[in-house]
């Protein structure tokens, strides 16, 4: 079972990862990823292991995060590459860090939200704090290269708008909903890589995720298409709890990591990028596909306090400038990251 | 449109409450094979406090939990069988599982109406295993508007299929329901409930109050049966329901045929608005506080209503019923 899941992750590299050859410039470098144990981390640690794999580089890979062990466990493939390093560390408490680190990418912080409701000052710190000890640490590395920031889409605030988001979007923003906690601290986390950038020189890109789906993301996450694939999986009812209507959008695990590494290389540093997929789907539509696609048919229930909404949230990324500036695009249709999705989590629910 | 309400019936586990916790699984299992033939969508058993409630603290329940779930299991066919669930009194681990595994289909994860964040657990739980999570928020006449739909937004965060609000005091008016459903119903996404309780003879007005605001699922207990004064009673709310033009999906007929049967075979005595309830609700004190109230008011020969005043001054919450006998001790202090 465990051969077939990480089949499907490096399936899923080599088809993202088109232009294989561009990474020849990473040959020999060091790369830390902060957060280095989560779901992105894990997507990058992949991808490099592919990319090292394919192309005969020798890219080094630092992985910095709080509970080493369990990635271990949960990743053992990874964990014996002999290309990667850990560091156990809360990236709050960061000093020092290895000085042949050449590029560094800052993915450390959770976006589940119901730890943000539950804990608002420790998110503020993770990405306050965290950031500021990351770039100061940063600033002593005698080679550093590039530094991508990954911030959030929540950054844009409330999109009220039926338009794709583009990087200059900026909707209202109530900064007394405790649930805010985690945007305004990505607001702050960016306007010190701005402090960053410009005094100290360091070479920062910020990229704002929306929304992902792929292997190694914690179907219990809460979040709608997390939630429809775990309710397919247990074989139903799909529960869609809300406005049926809300659209969003999702960028499948392999292309997010390609398009990372690939702003590693091209990314122009002060530009902000957005980084998910142009493809909108509501909410209703996404929970009849997984219907669909899913072995057994089960029902579909829609529970909400209202018959009616007066607007319709659009979480949807305009990505014309990522496209055009860095060259990627969307390789995995919605349909094939669920279908990838649903395998490799039947496979990980029966290992 | 159809206007479709959804109702729980948590006769045999509210009306615990009543009984001090002594139902027994036969009287269990004859209002759960009523409350199915009359359609009942949700009917809730357990310990009036909900699961791993059974305690010294609270009161011993009668039978345990495994008996209690098995044998409503058992007698419901169509209904679906759910319980009241508050982190600390109930583990993930120790009890939920085991709910679970039996065969509960309806979760309902409750905490104090400013400590929504003790429920993230459960609910997560609740929602990992496939089954229906609510959140609950009880003694929200202790709480404003604004902060109720705080706490509950993050319920919703935490996985919470809907969230209800229970008057556990019965110390709601009407113009009190609507402030409060309307602004969850426009703070929340998922739909909200509303669980009644009779003090001061409003359960039933308030729960119309709570639908016309908004809400889409209510509460209501044969006869009445639960705690202090005891809660909407069920098939009054049906019948009104009814009038109203709502959907229940519940057969009138065999719900007045089931609240018979309950009167007769499970109530010692059917809740009435005593002196004391209309105190307790005016005070804003937990109804299931009735009993422990009564007995120990009795015994050192205090007024009851005396203690309610003050237990409601000093704000307490269900769970610190040793709190009751303090509050006699000082009455007693005072009038020497």
């Amino acid at each position: 079972m465990s051969l077939a899941k990480n089949k499907i992750v490096f399936e899923d590299c080599r088809t993202s990862c088109v232009e294989i050859e561009s990474f020849s410039i990473l040959d020999n470098q060091s790369i830390l990823i902060t957060g280095g144990t989560g779901f992105i981390g894990k997507w990058l640690a992949e991808m490099i292991s592919y990319i090292n794999s394919a192309s005969k580089v020798n890219i080094k890979l630092y992985l910095l995060g709080r509970d080493i062990a369990k990635f271990k466990g949960e990743v053992p493939h990874l964990a014996e590459k002999n290309f990667i390093y850990f560091i156990e560390q809360d990236v709050r408490y960061l000093h020092d860090l290895p000085s042949d680190i050449n590029y560094i990418i800052h993915a450390a912080g959770s976006p589940d939200n119901r730890e943000h409701v539950s804990d608002p000052l420790k998110t503020i710190e993770t990405f306050y704090k965290g950031t500021q000890s990351l770039l100061d640490a940063a600033s002593r590395i005698q080679d550093l290269k590039k530094i991508i920031h990954l911030s959030s889409h929540q950054v844009y605030g409330k999109n009220e708008t039926e338009q794709l988001i583009s990087e200059n979007s900026f909707g209202p923003f109530e900064a007394l909903n405790i649930a805010n906690c985690y945007a305004e601290s990505k607001r702050i986390a960016e306007t010190l890589c701005s402090y960053y950038k410009n005094n100290l020189r360091l070479p920062i890109v910020i990229l704002r995720p929306f929304s992902f789906i792929g292997p190694y993301q914690d179907i219990e996450k809460p979040w709608a298409i997390n939630s429809f694939i775990r309710d397919a999986i247990l074989g139903g009812p799909i529960r869609i709890l809300g406005n049926g209507l809300t659209e969003r959008s999702y960028l499948y695990a392999s292309d997010m990591a390609y398009s990372i590494l690939r702003t590693l290389i091209d990314g122009k540093i002060g530009e902000i990028y957005n980084l998910g997929s142009n493809t909108p789907i509501s909410l209703n539509e996404l929970a009849f596909k997984i219907q669909s696609l899913s072995a057994t048919k089960m029902e579909i229930l829609s529970k909400s306090s209202k018959e009616n909404y007066l607007s319709i949230s659009k979480l949807v990324p305009n990505t014309d400038k990522i496209i055009k500036d860095l060259n990627v695009k969307e390789i995995f249709t919605i349909d094939e990251a669920i279908n990838r999705t649903i395998l490799w989590n039947q496979l990980n629910k029966n290992n | 449109m159809i206007k479709q309400i959804l109702i729980s019936d948590p006769t045999l586990r509210d009306g615990n409450h009543a009984c001090a916790h002594q139902l027994s699984a036969q009287q269990i299992a004859i209002y759960c094979e009523a409350a199915d033939k009359a359609g009942v969508p949700i009917v809730e058993v357990g310990h009036g406090n909900g699961l791993g409630a059974s305690s010294l603290q609270v009161g011993l329940s009668k039978e345990d939990d495994k008996t209690i779930l098995e044998t409503a299991k058992k007698h419901l066919n169509k209904s679906k069988l759910g319980i009241h669930v508050i982190p600390g009194f109930a583990t993930i681990k120790r009890d939920l599982v085991k709910a679970i595994d039996i065969g509960v289909d309806v979760i309902r994860v409750a905490s104090h109406c400013t400590e929504a964040d003790i429920t993230q657990r459960h609910l997560g739980y609740v929602r990992e295993r496939g089954k229906e999570a609510y959140g609950v928020l009880m003694m929200s006449h202790m709480a404003s508007a604004s902060v109720l739909v705080e706490e509950a937004q993050k319920m919703e965060l935490y996985g919470a299929e809907g969230i209800i609000i229970m008057d556990s005091a019965g110390a709601y008016l009407p113009s009190d329901v609507q402030e409060k459903i309307s602004a969850l119903v426009n703070g929340l996404k998922v739909p909200v409930g509303f669980h009644a309780h009779n003090n001061l003879g409003m359960a039933i007005a308030n729960s119309v109050t709570a639908i016309e605001s908004g809400a889409k699922i209510l509460d209501g207990t044969a006869r009445g049966f639960g705690a202090g004064a005891g809660n909407a009673q069920l098939e009054v709310l049906v019948a009104v329901l009814e009038k109203m033009g709502y959907v229940t999906g519940i057969d009138l007929y065999k719900i007045l045929d089931a609240s018979d049967i309950a009167e007769k075979k499970i109530m010692s005595t059917v809740p009435t608005i005593k002196s004391d309830s209309i105190v307790s609700g005016l005070s804003g004190v937990f109804s299931g506080f009735a009993k422990h109230v009564s007995r120990i008011s009795n015994e050192y020969e205090v007024d009851p209503r005396d203690v309610y005043r003050e237990l409601g001054k000093r704000k307490i919450v269900g769970g610190q019923e040793d709190i009751i006998i303090e509050v006699v001790m000082d009455l007693i202090r005072n009038r020497k």
